[in-house]
């Protein structure tokens, strides 16, 4: 065993002089860092702002009394995401379960020392999802029911949600519902973009392509304060909420990048299958929907799901409109002046939180590329 | 010196396709100069010549899926809209024609997502309405009918090239076209799959399928051509019986291609 250790070391780190007085300057820095962190996190840190404000950071101000309403979306969405990558992907190693479920126990362990209650809850919902991403492995459902399926949870989740008032929605809880509702409603609008800017109908093709290029031209945050300014002019006797016009701004917006991937992938299928569906007289519908689409997604799906994370990520901006997502939560907690001095808890935490659901996002987004890679030959 | 040969097999039966003074080019470049031919119901028309001389580009006009400038093309008793018709409609003649016109590729070019039997199935349904289970039944028909009853779930990607091209036969006869057009059908496939592609294009001969093959097969050609068309740089040069063509050309031409060709 130490004669494997010994031979990695040298293979790996000391192989050349080079790489001897790289590894002599890196490995002590890191050393160093790593001890500096961890004495900073174990002994120095004060995580109980953490768990004294957990309430805000994951829903901002939504009504306490109305929290099983929140827990049932973290519950729902557990199980989908569990259920699409079991559904999606190919039976992943038992090793990988393995990781999954230790990692599951210790966030329960950390949660529960924080608040027993939510730390229950939580294990509770992501061993949900772990069930629903083994249970599903094996089977094989039709791809409608899927996705129709996915679509009633999502559904689900906002009308369970919704009662209380959009107002009252924040937190890490607003991050992730926008970022699934913008990534769902920007699919259709941006294929129906990419189809109109290949469209032999010119005035289609124009406006399309005039709004694909203005949307990639100007900042989301700017796409984002205007919508939300514009809409009260628009419609002046409604009151659309903040964030129903904060999500449009974003689906407007990603609309015209998912347009792109999904040009990208038009291009990416052969003439011969155009072809064929037209010498069986498919109409163009037909020769979209059933021939050239399919495929074309089939391309770009890593790409839609990288551009999750982009939204997710991108989230953090709705703070100019007045929202207080995961990100606002955090800050308005250090607002305290009880909380001054846990600047560095607080921006921790976000850090690992951020950093634990994009890390679940790039991976999805590299198992489908290596699964759809293999189904394609 | 007579450079086309009027055809008198066709005109004395009924004509499915009829070209006259067709005319085609891609910018600048003339592929298809003058091209008179008809076709008759049942009639097997084999297309051979040089590559590059315009022999696929003849047969994708007949279904549309090459335009065309000046001339004529009337397919099953439908004008086949033009150029310039078609930059301002013509879409409905052009669907009305497809539907009875089948095709088969060099490529196979089937759909890679789906199996072989909806491969055959989708346009039934989708084209002409068919319920999902008769069309997949009669779709199930059509592969056991080309030999591929147990492969009837396969993906294209699981299938052989010589498979592929018969599920690319099955699929266009789920229209039931009244004319099939094969442009280089075994051109891409192994030597060894050849036949098997071969055999299914013989049967349909003789069931009397009207046929327009583009082919590099001298020998098949000579077997099930009622006519044989060589076309040279865009025109029609000779048209006769494989007997008139392949053992007494009349052109220099056709000779030096022949002796090219069937040398090996």
């Amino acid at each position: 065993m130490t004669t494997v250790a010994l031979r990695w070391v040298h293979r790996n780190l000391f192989a050349k002089p080079f790489d001897t007085a790289l590894s002599l300057v890196v490995i002590p820095m890191l050393a160093w860092a790593v001890y500096a962190f961890a004495h900073w996190a174990l002994i120095e840190a004060h995580w109980q702002v953490v768990g004294g404000s957990f309430k805000v950071l994951m829903t901002g101000i939504y009504p306490a009394g109305q929290l099983w309403r929140a827990w049932f979306s973290v519950a729902t969405l557990c199980a989908m995401f569990g259920a699409g990558l079991g559904l999606s992907l190919r039976p992943g190693r038992a090793a990988l379960t393995a990781v999954a479920s230790v990692a599951i126990l210790i966030a329960a362990a950390l949660a529960a020392a924080i608040d027993v209650h939510s730390g229950m809850l939580t294990a509770a919902c992501a061993a949900l999802g772990i069930a629903a991403w083994i249970g599903t492995q094996r089977s094989a459902v039709d791809q409608r029911i899927v996705l129709s399926g996915l679509l009633a949870g999502v559904v689900a989740v906002f009308v369970v949600l919704s009662p209380p008032g959009f107002e009252v929605w924040g937190g890490l809880l607003l991050s992730v519902v926008l970022t699934i509702a913008v990534s769902i409603l920007t699919l259709p609008f941006g294929i129906l973009l990419a189809l109109g800017r290949q469209s032999r109908i010119t005035s289609l093709r124009v406006i399309s392509t005039a709004y694909i290029e203005t949307m990639r031209s100007v900042p989301l945050i700017l796409v984002v304060y205007w919508i939300w300014i514009i809409v009260p002019l628009l419609a002046p006797d409604t009151s659309v909420p903040g964030l129903l016009r904060g999500m449009a701004g974003f689906a407007l917006f990603f609309a015209a990048y998912v347009a792109e991937y999904v040009r990208s992938g038009l291009q990416a299928v052969p003439k011969g299958q155009i072809e064929a569906a037209k010498s069986l007289a498919m109409s163009s519908w037909t020769l979209n929907v059933d021939i050239v689409l399919p495929q074309a997604l089939r391309v770009v799906v890593p790409s839609l799901v990288g551009q999750i994370l982009d939204i997710f990520n991108g989230a953090t901006l709705v703070f100019i409109i007045g929202l207080t997502d995961f990100l606002r939560a955090g800050q308005m907690i250090l607002a305290d002046p009880q909380n001054s001095g846990r600047t560095y808890e607080i921006y921790v935490f976000l850090f690992a939180v951020y950093l634990a659901i994009g890390g679940a996002i790039t991976y999805a987004s590299r198992r489908l590329e290596a699964h759809l890679a293999r189904g394609s030959r | 010196m007579n450079a086309i040969q009027i055809p008198t097999a066709a005109t004395s039966r009924d004509v499915i396709v009829s070209i006259g003074r067709l005319n085609k080019s891609f910018g600048a470049f003339h592929v298809l100069k003058d091209v008179d031919l008809d076709v008759g119901r049942g009639e097997v028309v084999v297309i051979i010549g040089a590559s590059g001389s315009g022999k696929s580009t003849l047969i994708r006009c007949v279904n549309g899926l090459e335009m065309y400038q000046s001339g004529r093309l009337t397919v099953d008793g439908f004008n086949m809209p033009t150029e310039a018709d078609r930059a301002i409609g013509g879409e409905k003649e052009l669907a009305r024609i497809r539907k009875g016109v089948g095709m088969v590729f060099q490529q196979f070019n089937l759909f890679p997502h789906m199996s072989a039997i909806d491969n055959v199935a989708i346009a039934p349904i989708r084209v002409r309405g068919r319920k999902p289970d008769e069309a997949r039944a009669s779709a199930l028909r059509l592969l056991d009918r080309v030999g591929l009853h147990d492969h009837a779930h396969k993906l294209p990607a699981q299938l052989s090239g010589g498979q592929q091209q018969r599920v690319a036969i099955a699929r266009s006869l789920a229209m039931e076209p009244h004319i099939m057009l094969f442009d280089e059908p075994t051109s891409a496939l192994d030597p060894e799959m050849v036949g098997e592609v071969l055999d299914v294009m013989r049967e349909l001969a003789r069931e009397g399928m009207t046929m327009m093959i583009v082919t590099h097969e001298m020998g098949f050609a000579r077997e099930v051509a009622d006519r044989v068309v060589y076309i040279d740089h865009g025109r029609i040069l000779e048209i006769g019986t494989p007997t008139e063509i392949f053992d007494r050309p009349t052109h220099e031409r056709t000779k030096t291609f022949l002796s090219r060709v069937l040398r090996h």
